[in-house]
C-alpha cells in the first residue's frame, strides 16, 4: 500500500491543517505559521521519502511499463464500464511525483518563511490539497481518476489563486483561471466518451495499447490536447496564466510553473501511443507548441512585472515540451518537464525572495543593483538564469538542446518548426537576461522607504533555493531517465547533436549579449504591453459573448416569449372569468330567478319531448 | 409483520404525523417536526434498505414488495404499492427532503406553526403515495394531491406577488395534469371497449397500450408527456418556475426542487417509459435534444440571473436537464445514471437552498443580492455554501460528478451532438455557481449595508450536523458509486 | 265522490307553492322572504297529503312530518342569521346585502 499512502500523506496533510485552522478561528486567534507550515512540509516530505523509495523499487531496467500497481476498491460499474479506483507507479509517473513531491516539499518549507501568520492554516491545506490532487492525476490508472486529478488542481489552483480575497481583481483572476480549465477539461470528458465508445475501457494501460480507427484516433487526440492546452497554458488557453500570478508566489513555482502546468505533457506521454496514430494530432500539437513558444516569448520581453515575464517564459517553456511530445519523442519533453521544474522553481522562488526582501515591488524597473544586498537569492537566481539560457553544464542546456536537436531529427521533426524554437530560444535569453541585469545590477532604482528594509531572506527561504540551485545545475547529468520505444528517426535524418550544441550555445550567448547591451546602462522604465492583445479579445468575444447570448436568451426568449405566453394564457382565464362575473350580479333573488326559470326549462323539456338522449 | 402489510401502514404514517401535529404546542413545532421527520427518514431507510444495497439487481428484484387492495372497483383501480430499485430511492430521498425543509427557520415557524408542519407532512403522504403507487388512477390522484399544501405554502407564507405565482404554477400543472388525465381516461375507455374487465394496473394498462398505433398512441403520450415534463421542467414548459421558485418560502423551495421536479422524473421512467416504448424511440432524437436545450438555456438564464435565488431554481432545471437527458437514453445504464444523478440534484439543491435560509436568516429583512462578505462573517457557512457549489458543479468526487459523467457517458453513443451541447452547460455551470458564491463570499458593498449582516451566530448545532451528513453522502456515494449502482 | 277530491288539494297546493315562490322573488324584506320559504314547503307538505291519499299510504304523511321538523328548524336557523345580518349591516333589504359579491 505504499502508493496508496504516498498519495493519502498529503491529504491528511490538508485535513489536520484544515481542522487547524478551524481550531484556531474558534478560539478567535490566528494559527501559527511554523505549525502549519512544519505539518504541510512533514506531510510532503514524507510522501517525497515513499516515493523515493517506490522508485528504487522499480529497479534499473529502465523499461518503461514496469509498475507497481495498487488497487482501491471499484468505483464505477455499470454496464460493460467499470472504473477502478487505483494507482499505478511506473518511469513516468515515477519522474512527475518525485518533481511533485521534492519541489513540492521544498516549497512548503520556503512559505513557511514566505507567508504570515494569517491564514496561514487555510494556505498549507490548499497546497496539501494541491499536492494530493495532483498525485491523483500522475498515479491514478484509469481516465476518471486522472480527470478527478485534473479537476482537483484546478480547485486547488483556484483556491490559492485567490488565496488573498481582500481584493475582487484576485478573485477574478481565480475564476477566470477556473474556467478556462474547465473549457480544456471538456476536452477530457468527450475523449473519455470517444474512448469508451470505441476501445470500451478507460483503464490508462489498456487504452495505450488499443489501436483506434485514424479518425477516432484523430478526434480523441484532438480532444486530449485540447484538455491540455487549458492546463498547460497553450494557444488557445493560455491567458489565465499571467493573471495567475495574482496569488501568493510560492504558488506559482508550485503550481504554475513547476507541476500542474506540466500535468498536459504527463498526458501525452502517457498517451502517447494513441497520440502517435494521428499523424494530424502529432502536427497540431508540434505547431501550437511551437506557436505559442514564440508567442510567448515575444511577449515576456514587454513585460515589467518580475512574476509576469516568468509567467510567460513559463509558457514558452511549455511550448517546448509540446513541441518535443508533437514531433514524437515525449521522453525528452518529460525530460524538460523535470529540469523545468528546477530551474523555474527557482527563479520564482528567487523572484519571491526579492519580492519578500522589496516589502511587495514586483515592477523591474523599479528594482537594481540586488546583487550585493541579496547575495544567496542573487547566486541561485544565476544558476536559474544558465539553466533557463541553456547555458553548459546547467541542467537546461541538456533538456533544451535535446528539443532542439529532436524537432530537427524526430520522426515528425521539420526545418520550420526547428527555426521557430532556435529564435524563441534567442528570445529566451534575451528576456531573461533583461530581468536578470534589471533585478541585479546597474543603479539601485528603489524607492526611499522600501530601501531601508531590504534584507536576506531567512534560511528556510533560503535553503529551498540553495537545494533548488544545485538541482538547476545538476539536475541535467543524468539525461533523460525515461525511454519510450519511439520510432525510428525521420525528419530531416541525421543532423550531429553535437552541431545543435553548438547553435543552441551561441544564440542563448547573443541573446544574453543583447539583453546585457540594451539593459545594463539604461535606466528608463518601460510601459508593459501586450503585442498581441489576446486577452483583450478574449475578453470581448467569450466574456461580452457569453454575456450577450444570455442576456439574448433571458430579455427576448425568455421574458419575451415564455414569459408572454404565461402572461397571456393567464390573461385569457382572467378574460374568461370578467366575462361570466357579469353574471353574478349579488343579488339573492336574482339567482333565484335564474334557478327558477332553469328548472322551467328543464321541466318543459322533459315535458315536451327533448327525449334524443339514451335512445 | 409482513413487509407487504408493512407498506401500507408505512404509506399512512405521515398521516398520523399530521394529525399529530394539531396536538403539538405551537413553540415545539419545529422540534416536533424536526423530530417526526427524522424518525421517519429511518424507518424509510430500514425499510428501503434491504433494496438499496442489495448487492444486485436479481437480489433488489427479490426484495422489491408489491401490496395490493381493492379500492375503487368501478373504475378497476387498486391501491397497488410497489417498493422496488426505482422506487426505493425517491422514497428515501422523500422522507429527506421533509428533514431538511423542516429544519429551515423563518415566518412558517412563527406565522401559523401547525399548519405549516401538517402541510409538510400531508406532502410527506402525497409524494410517497405517487412514488409507491403502481396504479395510475392512485398515481393521479396522489400526484394532484401533492399539490394542495403546495398552493398553500406558497399563498400562506410566500413573499409579494405570490398570488401572480401560484396562478401561474396552477395554471400549468393543472394543464399537464388535465392532459394526463384525458390520457388515462382513454386508456380506460379503450379497455371497456375492448370487453376486458376495467383495470388501471400498470402491468395492465402496458399490455392495452401496446396494441395502440400511430397518431393514437402518439396522443395518448403527449398527454402524459406534457404533465411530466411540466413537473421536471424541460424547457419550453418552464416559465411557471422562476417566479413560484422565487416567490415561495424556503421549505416550499427546497420541496419543489428537491423532490417535486423528481415526480417528473420518476413519473416518465416508471410509467412513460414502460407504456410507450416505441413512440419515445420514435421522438427520441427530439427529446435528446429537449434536454440538452434544457441545460444550455437554463444555464444562461442563470448566467443572467441577479438573484440567488432564481439563480438556483434555474441552475435545478439545468441540473435536470441533465438528469432527462439519462432517461432519454432509453437504456438501463442511462436510466441508473439519471436516478444516480437525481439524487445528488436532490442532495445538492435541497442544501443549497437549506444555506441559501442560513444567509436569509442572517440578513433580516435585507434583499439576498446585497449579501456580501460572508466569508468573514460566517466562515463555517462560507465552507459549506462552497462545497455544495462544488457538488453542484460537478467535481470530481461528488455524487452530481458520478451522476452527470455517467449519464453523458451513455448518451454519448445514442447522440454524440446532443451529449456535446449538454457537455457545455457543465462551464456555464461552473461560470454561474462561482458567480454566485463569489458574489456572496467575498467584496464589499458599495453603502454600508451589509454590516447589517451579523445577525446571529454562525452555522452550528444540529444545523451543522446535518450538513455536515449531507455533503459526507455526497462525497461517499462519490466514491463509492458501485455500491450505489448494485442495485440497478 | 266525496267533498274533497285529490286534484282540488294539489290544485291549492299548488297556489300555496306559487305564492311563496314569487313573494321570495319579489319581496326584499328577508323576514317576508323566510315567511315565503315557509309557504312553499306548506304547498308541498299539502300535496304529499294529496299524493298519500291518492296512492293509499302512508309515505307521504311520513314526509310531511320530517319536513315539518325541517321547516322548523330551518325557521330557527334562519332567523338567527337575518338577526345577525341586522345587527351587523343594519338592514333587512336583501337587495342591499352584497357583501359576498366581489
Amino acid at each position: 500500500m505504499m502508493i496508496t499512502l504516498l498519495v493519502l500523506l498529503p491529504l491528511l496533510g490538508f485535513f489536520l491543517n484544515g481542522f487547524y485552522h478551524f481550531s484556531a478561528q474558534a478560539r478567535k486567534t490566528e494559527p501559527s505559521v511554523v505549525v502549519a507550515g512544519v505539518i504541510g512540509t512533514i506531510a510532503l516530505f514524507a510522501a517525497f521519502a515513499l516515493a523515493v523509495v517506490a522508485w528504487l523499487s522499480l529497479g534499473k531496467s529502465g523499461a518503461w511499463d514496469v509498475g507497481i500497481e495498487e488497487r482501491l476498491f471499484s468505483w464505477m460499474k455499470l454496464g460493460t464500464l467499470h472504473v477502478e479506483f487505483g494507482y499505478r507507479l511506473d518511469r513516468l509517473s515515477g519522474i512527475f511525483t518525485l518533481v511533485i513531491t521534492g519541489v513540492g516539499s521544498l516549497i512548503h518549507l520556503y512559505s513557511i518563511g514566505y507567508m504570515e501568520n494569517k491564514g496561514s492554516a487555510r494556505y498549507f491545506a490548499y497546497l496539501n490539497l494541491f499536492c494530493f490532487m495532483m498525485l491523483n492525476l500522475v498515479l491514478g490508472s484509469s481516465l476518471p481518476l486522472v480527470f478527478l486529478g485534473w479537476e482537483g488542481v484546478g480547485l486547488a489552483s483556484y483556491l490559492l489563486i485567490g488565496f488573498w480575497s481582500g481584493e475582487m481583481a484576485n478573485i477574478m483572476a481565480a475564476q477566470k483561471a477556473f474556467l478556462m480549465n474547465r473549457v480544456g477539461d471538456l476536452g477530457l470528458l468527450f475523449a473519455m466518451f470517444i474512448a469508451f465508445k470505441f476501445a470500451g475501457t478507460l483503464d490508462l494501460a489498456d487504452l495505450s495499447s488499443y489501436s483506434f480507427k485514424p479518425e477516432v484516433a484523430t478526434a480523441f487526440g484532438l480532444l486530449i490536447f485540447l484538455a491540455c492546452t487549458g492546463k498547460s497554458a497553450q494557444i488557445p488557453l493560455f491567458t489565465w496564466l499571467p493573471d495567475a500570478m495574482a496569488g501568493p508566489t510560492p504558488v506559482s513555482a508550485l503550481i504554475h510553473a513547476a507541476t500542474m502546468v506540466t500535468s498536459g505533457i504527463y498526458l501525452l506521454a502517457r498517451l502517447n501511443p494513441v497520440m502517435g496514430q494521428s499523424p494530424t494530432v502529432l502536427f497540431v500539437i508540434a505547431a501550437v507548441g511551437a506557436g505559442t513558444a514564440l508567442m510567448s516569448a515575444i511577449t515576456a520581453c514587454f513585460q515589467s512585472d518580475i512574476k509576469k515575464v516568468l509567467a510567460y517564459s513559463t509558457i514558452s517553456q511549455l511550448g517546448f515540451m509540446f513541441v518535443a511530445c508533437g514531433v514524437g519523442s515525449p521522453e525528452t519533453g518529460v525530460f524538460h518537464v523535470m529540469t523545468h521544474a528546477f530551474f523555474k522553481a527557482l527563479l520564482f522562488l528567487g523572484a519571491g525572495s526579492v519580492i519578500h526582501a522589496l516589502s511587495g515591488t514586483q515592477d523591474i524597473f523599479k528594482m537594481g543593483g540586488l546583487r550585493s544586498s541579496l547575495p544567496l537569492t542573487f547566486w541561485t537566481f544565476t544558476a536559474g538564469w544558465a539553466a533557463i539560457l541553456g547555458l553548459p553544464p546547467f541542467s537546461g542546456f541538456f533538456s533544451k538542446d535535446g528539443i532542439l536537436h529532436e524537432s530537427l531529427v524526430a520522426a515528425h521533426g521539420s526545418r520550420v518548426i526547428f527555426a521557430v524554437l532556435a529564435f524563441t530560444a534567442f528570445l529566451t535569453a534575451f528576456y531573461m537576461t533583461r530581468l536578470y541585469i534589471l533585478v541585479f545590477f546597474g543603479q539601485s532604482r528603489l524607492s526611499e522607504g522600501v530601501r531601508k528594509h531590504v534584507h536576506e531572506s531567512p534560511i528556510v527561504m533560503t535553503l529551498p533555493l540553495l537545494f533548488l540551485g544545485l538541482a538547476a545545475l545538476a539536475g541535467g547529468w543524468f539525461g533523460a531517465p525515461v525511454r519510450f520505444e519511439s520510432g525510428h528517426h525521420g525528419g530531416v535524418g541525421e543532423v550531429s547533436p553535437y552541431l545543435i550544441m553548438v547553435i543552441s550555445v551561441f544564440i542563448a550567448a547573443a541573446g544574453a549579449f543583447l539583453g546585457y547591451r540594451k539593459y545594463f546602462r539604461s535606466n528608463h522604465s518601460e510601459k508593459t504591453r501586450d503585442p498581441f492583445r489576446v486577452d483583450e479579445i478574449y475578453t470581448v468575444v467569450f466574456g461580452r459573448g457569453t454575456e450577450m447570448v444570455a442576456s439574448f436568451c433571458s430579455r427576448f426568449i425568455e421574458e419575451g416569449v415564455f414569459q408572454r405566453i404565461l402572461q397571456f394564457s393567464g390573461a385569457a382565464v382572467d378574460l374568461g372569468g370578467n366575462l361570466f362575473k357579469t353574471v353574478q350580479t349579488g343579488s339573492a333573488q336574482g339567482y333565484l330567478l335564474m334557478m327558477v326559470l332553469a328548472v322551467v326549462a328543464l321541466v318543459c323539456g322533459l315535458i315536451f319531448g327533448v327525449h334524443g338522449y339514451g335512445n | 409483520m409482513e413487509i407487504s402489510d408493512s407498506l401500507s401502514f408505512f404509506l399512512t404514517l405521515p398521516l398520523f404525523g399530521m394529525v399529530l401535529s394539531l396536538l403539538i404546542p405551537r413553540g415545539v413545532q419545529r422540534i416536533y417536526a424536526i423530530f417526526a421527520s427524522l424518525l421517519f427518514l429511518a424507518l424509510t431507510v430500514y425499510e428501503a434498505s434491504g433494496i438499496l444495497f442489495a448487492g444486485s439487481s436479481e437480489l433488489a428484484a427479490r426484495l422489491s414488495v408489491e401490496h395490493q387492495l381493492l379500492w375503487l372497483p368501478q373504475l378497476g383501480s387498486r391501491l397497488s404499492l410497489k417498493l422496488d430499485s426505482v422506487s426505493a430511492w425517491f422514497v428515501v430521498l422523500n422522507a429527506l427532503t421533509a428533514v431538511i425543509a423542516f429544519s429551515t427557520k423563518g415566518a412558517w415557524y412563527r406565522k401559523n406553526p401547525k399548519l405549516f408542519t401538517s402541510l409538510g407532512f400531508f406532502l410527506l403522504f402525497g409524494l410517497n403515495a405517487a412514488f409507491l403507487s403502481l396504479d395510475l388512477v392512485v398515481f393521479y390522484l396522489a400526484y394532484e394531491s401533492v399539490f394542495i399544501p403546495m398552493i398553500f405554502m406558497v399563498g400562506v407564507w410566500g413573499e409579494r406577488q405570490k398570488a401572480t405565482a401560484v396562478f401561474r404554477f396552477f395554471l400549468m400543472s393543472f394543464l399537464g395534469s388535465i392532459l394526463m388525465l384525458v390520457s388515462l381516461f382513454f386508456l380506460l375507455s379503450k379497455q371497456v371497449k375492448s370487453g376486458a374487465g376495467v383495470s388501471s394496473h400498470l402491468s395492465d394498462l402496458v399490455a392495452l397500450s401496446s396494441g395502440l398505433e400511430g397518431a393514437e398512441a402518439k396522443l395518448v403520450f403527449l398527454g402524459f408527456f406534457l404533465a411530466f415534463a411540466i413537473k421536471v421542467p424541460l424547457v419550453p414548459f418552464h416559465s411557471w418556475l422562476k417566479d413560484v421558485y422565487n416567490l415561495a418560502p424556503f421549505p416550499a423551495t427546497i420541496w419543489m426542487s428537491a423532490i417535486l421536479s423528481k415526480l417528473g422524473v420518476y413519473g416518465v421512467i416508471r410509467f412513460v417509459e414502460p407504456l410507450f416504448p416505441q413512440v419515445l424511440g420514435f421522438f427520441q432524437g427530439g427529446l435528446l435534444f429537449l434536454a440538452a436545450v434544457s441545460v444550455i438555456y437554463a444555464a444562461l438564464l442563470a448566467y443572467r440571473a441577479n438573484h440567488p435565488k432564481e439563480l438556483l431554481a434555474y441552475s435545478s432545471i439545468s441540473h435536470l436537464g441533465f438528469v432527462m437527458l439519462g432517461v432519454f437514453t432509453l437504456k438501463a445504464q442511462g436510466i441508473s445514471s439519471a436516478i444516480l444523478l437525481s439524487v445528488g440534484h436532490t442532495l445538492v439543491s435541497a442544501l443549497l437552498f437549506f444555506l441559501l435560509s442560513k444567509v436569509e436568516e442572517k440578513k433580516e429583512g435585507l434583499d439576498l443580492l446585497s449579501v456580501h462578505g460572508l466569508s468573514r462573517r460566517y466562515p463555517v457557512l462560507f465552507v459549506a455554501l462552497f462545497v455544495a457549489v462544488l457538488a453542484s458543479v460537478s467535481l470530481p468526487g461528488t455524487l452530481n460528478f458520478a451522476g452527470e459523467f455517467l449519464v453523458l457517458l451513455n448518451a454519448y453513443p445514442v447522440s454524440a451532438f446532443c451529449t456535446i451541447l449538454a457537455g457545455f452547460g457543465a462551464v456555464l455551470g461552473a461560470a454561474y455557481m462561482l458567480k454566485f458564491y463569489q458574489q456572496m463570499g467575498f467584496g464589499t458593498p458599495s453603502s454600508g449595508t451589509s454590516e447589517q449582516v451579523t445577525r446571529g451566530d454562525d452555522l452550528g448545532g444540529f444545523e451543522l450536523v446535518l450538513v455536515f451528513v449531507l455533503i459526507l453522502f455526497v462525497f461517499y456515494f462519490g466514491f463509492q458509486t458501485s455500491v450505489f449502482l448494485k442495485g440497478n | 265522490m266525496s267533498l274533497l277530491e285529490p286534484w282540488m288539494m294539489l290544485v291549492v297546493s299548488m297556489v300555496i307553492f306559487g305564492i311563496g315562490l314569487l313573494g321570495l322573488l319579489i319581496r326584499k324584506n328577508l323576514l317576508v322572504m323566510l315567511m315565503c320559504v315557509e309557504l312553499m314547503l306548506n304547498g308541498v307538505n299539502l300535496s304529499f297529503v294529496a299524493f298519500s291519499k291518492i296512492h293509499h299510504s302512508l309515505d307521504g304523511h311520513l314526509a310531511v312530518l320530517f319536513v315539518m321538523t325541517v321547516a322548523a328548524a330551518e325557521s330557527a336557523v334562519g332567523l338567527g342569521l337575518v338577526i345577525a345580518l341586522f345587527r351587523t349591516l343594519r338592514t333587512v333589504d336583501s337587495d342591499q346585502i352584497q357583501i359576498l359579491r366581489d
